[in-house]
């Protein structure tokens, strides 16, 4: 078998030395690897690449190259179109959408009210996305002719251009979906500059230009992009940094001035849609009592916290919305640290001995670290803290139940519209289930809510949200914690890429130089 | 994960049955034997510190082990903080100490679960044999097919993290190698003549299991023992390393690895010292483990 | 011998049963609903209701239990992923080939590394290089692979820039996950070669050849490996068979897209179908790989050959 150890002791020499040639090989490039190739590293890989499917971050960003809404959003939030032309209101229910014309799909077909009109009632049935559309009535999805639909909200609904534009509710193809039926994630088929080449799931993502695209504004200058899955931060930037990838979604924060000092390396940085706040549970004692709330706000280093945990990316929140959505209260005031005020507050309460509670949140890094220095930091004014990281689904399900007391958690307002951003988690409607985890009740509160649904008129809606925010504030069913950032790391050479607010970047516009 | 045991699995020292009859001159055999190891006495050495660190925590840590001081985040090793401190400005010395506490329990529950549950199922299944035996086994054999970190990471899922359900994922994971020894020394055992005896003049089966049997199975279950500690402290870190573990702030070694780890390339000491740790108690049960094994069955020695 | 190789596979049908029944169990009692999780905090509960009944989840336990065995004994199908409905075979069968690659060479890395330290150590007892890869190895099973590897992210990847950190498409990124699995086993085989070698040296037919007069390294590589390996072969099988299992946590260091990270990645996101056949999976080919080590044993050893007569 083994003729004598003095090859085997050869062999491992050749196999010790073989590692290190073959390391050496690697040196910094000057210049894309592959001047047709854009290589992107995001954290995880796509769960699936229909539309209608699972609806998570990863899943949107390879999406979005691949797929068109009815209309888009532009840089500053407003409505443009995009596979539809123009569109008209017809009553305060009404609306109706006229296509482009000619317009491709990736299987070659045509584009056709049809297509819209199934994507639609496919969106309404997909428990998935459904809630992004929910003011839609099903029934009501009528197609006119072949460039024209037609459908009625159910109630009168301001923001539904808003929501028509969310990455999710795109426009599929009636017959590759026929075709697939269930299979249709992996044979995904939209009207995107990008469509699909290979995919090696939870590895890469191969995209292809698509030539017969309609857009030309939007035609993709780099014909090839592949999406990498690195889940550890770190080895995004390490891989950044040897060359092996052009851009890096979520650079952690540690990285932020290794990327930014070097000269090879260039960040992008910008705030997100994302929050993260500190819920209480305002329908159990003590936390029914606003004082302990508005103490326990005071008592928190919200500037130290943020800095700690968030290693100084983003901003302490200051209310329940972040500055760069529509119709967001510039005017709050932040809470502040502030203890004798807490000792105060919580002696008016009755609670000058403090009380013994219960804070919980998932397996996040940064939100368990708020959540140590939260605890750390209550003892201040004698509230005992007991810890426990919840695994995702049973933290859902307990805080929806409203079997907690405290809870570290986020929120994404992806259409930087207010009502997305405050209808869910604050109206009483929404206890539970639904995104109102902290139980929250305020007849104003609601009222202004369903006001700010119901105008048309921006100024009117704004002054809604405006006193809302203030509201909800001053009765802080929250300590308001952090507004997030977006952060990418790019090759020097690449050019052309923006943020996006919701966190779905577009590729399409991104070259090399 | 676990997979310190292995090695010993090849060669379970099986026990002279002549041995119970001077059962205390035979322990005092075994100690002489292990005090002239040198490395196995380098181990003890260890687990004493350990063992000494964890009872004695509050008075050899300099801080309590969530005190945190967010203005010295990072703070290197100094003579102020031996061992620097970690993103939320907490000694990671005292978080250490504090640390061999968790470990070392989870290590020695784990294991007392493993082995009691084990041992008990193993020693019924080889005295009665038959069809029991049969079905103890395939239970074992079953819990075997799966790979423990699996089988540990599920059951962790299913009673959620915590200290106590930490250890008995790991414990019920390394239940069937108990099982497995046990049973195997309980057959070599079962037909000499003193058990046959004890059975003659009508002991039950209870009373011959516990007087007769068990203590004679007693060796390979001590050398497994130790070097289970080992496993199920490198297994419970992993838990933890992903999110699995022990709830913060408690200062479990894995889990101060896994939050470190994302400052490593600016502050090495955060991921570096309770890696360190881990090691060094491994280190320290293995030479012991190994040690106890040679001066159980001094035939294995080489 | 035939006999006892069917005998044996055939024992594995109620052991298959068997961790089929406790992975379903588990899962049914793990808290957390996976309709709940695939929709996210943002879907009103009359949905996740909905995709419960979709699912199959409000079905009581024997029933689903029932129709999952149903389906894989007459349909040979595992069923689809909750998340992206893929086919759970597809999933698995194209995640095995990088585990097992995985797997293949971390064995390599212990095998290359393993076998030439213990015969060295054993035939130069007691001496430096012995004492040195002794406490080697004994640090090598000491050390968790996790900080190992991230260990040599830093050293490789960070600070000499040698090798990539992450993926496993390229043999360069194959080096490091590689040498993080291989490590605690190239220890173990260092440890049993030694001591195998150990004993085979001592025999009556090497001291009867070193009478004889033969040169030393003759002695070692002609009469003493011979022997020695048999041990030795069958630590190696075992340390295959408990790679193939043990990968989760370097797959999840290096982003390796393995089998462990489907797995823990199912289990968090309780996406049962995944668990039940991937864990089925897992431990037929764990199973598979023991009897495989069992039968070679049989084979290297006539002594044990026989008792299958």
């Amino acid at each position: 078998m083994l003729k004598n150890k003095k090859a085997l002791i050869l062999v491992s020499f050749l196999l010790v030395f073989s590692l290190v040639a073959v390391g050496c090989g690697s040196e910094t490039a000057s210049g894309p690897a592959d001047p047709n190739k854009l290589v992107v590293a995001q954290p995880s890989d796509a769960v699936t690449l229909d539309p209608h499917g699972q609806n998570d971050n990863a899943s949107a960003r390879v999406r979005l190259q691949m797929f068109e809404t009815l209309v888009d959003q532009d840089a500053d939030l407003q409505i443009i179109p995009s596979l539809a032309e123009s569109w008209e209101q017809l009553d305060e229910l009404t609306y109706e959408f006229y296509l482009k014309e000619g317009v491709k799909f990736h299987n070659g077909e045509e584009l056709t009210a049809n297509d819209v009109a199934f994507s639609l009632r496919r969106a309404l049935g997909s428990a998935n996305v459904s809630f992004i559309i929910e003011a839609i009535d099903v029934d009501s999805i009528e197609v006119v002719d072949t460039y024209t639909v037609r459908f009625s909200t159910k109630e009168s609904f301001a923001p539904i251009l808003a929501h028509l534009a969310h990455p999710s509710i795109a426009i599929v193809s009636e017959v590759a979906v026929n075709e697939h039926g269930e299979d249709f994630g992996q044979y995904p088929v939209g009207t995107g500059p990008y469509k699909l080449a290979n995919w090696e799931k939870d590895e890469f993502v191969d995209l292809v230009r698509f030539e017969d695209y309609h857009n030309e504004e939007r035609f993709a200058k780099i014909e090839n992009v592949t999406f990498r899955a690195i889940s550890e931060g770190g080895n995004r930037t390490i891989e950044l940094e040897t060359g092996g990838i052009d851009i890096a979604y979520d650079i952690p924060a540690m990285d932020i001035n290794r990327v930014e000092e070097s000269d090879d390396l260039i960040l992008i940085r910008d705030m997100n849609f994302s929050t993260t706040y500190v819920g209480f549970n305002a329908a159990k004692e003590p936390f029914d009592d606003v004082r302990v709330r508005q103490a326990i706000n005071y008592v928190v280093n919200m500037d130290a916290v943020v800095d700690a945990a968030y290693d100084g990316i983003g901003t302490p929140a200051k209310g329940p919305l972040g500055a760069n959505v529509w119709g967001a209260n510039l005017d709050l005031e932040a809470y502040g640290y502030n203890v004798e005020r807490a000792k105060e507050l919580m002696a008016e309460a009755g609670y000058a001995d403090g009380f013994t509670a219960e804070i919980w949140t998932n397996q996040n890094p940064q939100r368990i670290a708020v959540l140590e220095m939260v605890q750390n930091q209550l003892a201040d004014i004698n509230i005992k803290v007991e810890t426990s990281i919840l695994d995702w689904g049973v933290f859902l399900q307990e805080t929806a139940a409203g079997n907690h007391d405290m809870f570290v958690m986020g929120w994404g307002t992806v259409t930087g519209d207010p009502d997305y951003g405050l209808y869910a988690l604050f109206h009483s409607s929404g206890h539970g289930d639904a995104g109102n985890r902290t139980f929250y009740t305020n007849e104003r509160v609601d009222e202004l809510l369903d006001l700010g649904r119901a105008t048309a008129d921006e100024d009117e809606r704004a002054a809604y949200y405006h006193e809302a925010q203030q509201i909800i504030r001053d009765e802080a069913p929250w300590i308001f914690t952090w507004n997030g950032e977006e952060l990418t790391g790019t090759q020097t050479w690449v050019r052309g890429f923006s943020n996006s607010p919701a966190g779905h970047h577009a590729l399409w516009t991104v070259y090399y130089e | 994960m676990a997979n310190v045991n292995s090695a010993v699995d090849m060669k379970t020292p099986q026990v002279d049955a002549k041995k119970v009859k001077k059962k205390r001159s035979q322990w005092y055999e075994v100690w002489r034997r292990l005090r002239k190891n040198k490395a196995a006495m380098v181990g003890l050495v260890i687990i004493s510190i350990l063992l000494f660190s964890a009872i004695f925590a509050d008075f050899i840590a300099p801080e309590g082990y969530d005190d945190q001081d967010l203005t010295r985040r990072f703070a290197s090793p100094s003579s102020e903080n031996f061992m620097g401190t970690d993103h939320l400005g907490r000694d990671i010395f005292s978080r250490i100490i504090y640390g061999t506490r968790i470990s070392l329990q989870v290590g020695f529950i784990a294991v007392g679960i493993a082995a009691l549950t084990g041992g008990t199922l193993g020693a019924v299944a080889g005295y009665y044999g038959g069809k029991l035996d049969n079905i103890i086994m395939r239970l074992m054999d079953v819990l075997l097919a799966i790979p423990s970190i699996l089988l540990a990471i599920s059951i962790v899922a299913a009673l959620g993290s915590s200290l106590v359900n930490v250890m008995i994922a790991v414990g019920i994971s390394s239940t069937p190698t108990y099982a497995r020894i046990v049973r195997a020394s309980v057959l070599t055992i079962k037909d000499q003549e003193y058990v046959e005896a004890a059975r003659a003049i009508g002991a039950n089966d209870f009373r011959i299991i516990i007087k007769h049997i068990l203590p004679n199975s007693m060796a390979p279950i001590i050398v497994q023992a130790t070097l289970g500690v080992a496993g199920a402290i490198l297994s419970a870190a992993g838990l933890s390393f992903i999110g699995l573990g022990i709830q913060p702030p408690n200062p479990e070694w894995g889990n101060m690895l896994s939050s470190g780890r994302h400052y490593i390339r600016d502050y090495w000491h955060i991921a570096t010292f309770p890696g360190v740790a881990i090691m060094i108690t491994i280190f320290g049960l293995n030479l012991l483990g190994d040690g106890l094994r040679d001066a159980l069955d001094p035939r294995l020695k080489n | 011998m035939h006999k006892y190789i069917l005998r044996r596979l055939f024992l594995l049908i109620p052991v298959m049963l068997g961790v089929s029944f406790i992975v379903f169990t588990m899962m049914y009692l793990t808290p957390g609903d996976p309709a709940r999780i695939m929709l996210g905090e943002s879907a009103p509960g009359h949905e996740v209701e909905r995709l419960r009944e979709e699912l199959g989840l409000n079905d009581p336990f024997l029933v689903q239990y029932g129709n999952f065995i149903k389906d894989l004994v007459v349909h040979q199908d595992l069923g689809r992923s909750y998340t992206n409905s893929r086919p759970v075979m597809g999933e698995i069968v194209s995640r095995f080939p990088t585990t097992l690659k995985l797997a293949g060479l971390g064995v390599l890395v212990a095998v290359i590394i393993g076998i030439p330290t213990g015969i060295i150590s054993a035939t130069k007892q007691y001496s430096l290089f012995d004492n040195i890869s002794m406490v080697g190895a004994l640090l090598g099973v000491s050390m968790p692979n996790f900080w190992q590897g991230i260990m040599l992210i830093l050293l490789f990847s960070v600070t000499l820039g040698w090798l990539p950190a992450s993926g496993f498409s390229t043999p360069q990124q194959m080096i490091l996950p590689a040498l993080t699995l291989g490590t605690s086993s190239a220890a173990i085989i260092t440890r049993m070669t030694r001591s195998s070698m150990l004993e085979v040296i001592r025999q009556d037919y090497i001291r009867t050849a070193r009478a004889k007069g033969q040169v030393e390294s003759v002695i070692i590589n002609r009469h003493a490996l011979k022997n020695a390996l048999i041990p030795i072969v069958t630590v190696i099988g075992l340390q295959f068979g408990f790679l193939l299992g043990g990968a989760v946590l370097t797959e999840s260091i290096f982003s390796v897209p393995g089998l462990g990270r489907l797995m823990v990645d199912a289990i968090g996101q309780r996406n049962f179908p995944i668990v039940q056949g991937g864990v089925l999976f897992i431990a037929l080919t764990f199973s598979m790989v023991n009897l495989g080590v069992d039968i070679l044993y049989a084979f290297l050893d006539p002594r044990i050959k026989s008792q299958y007569k």
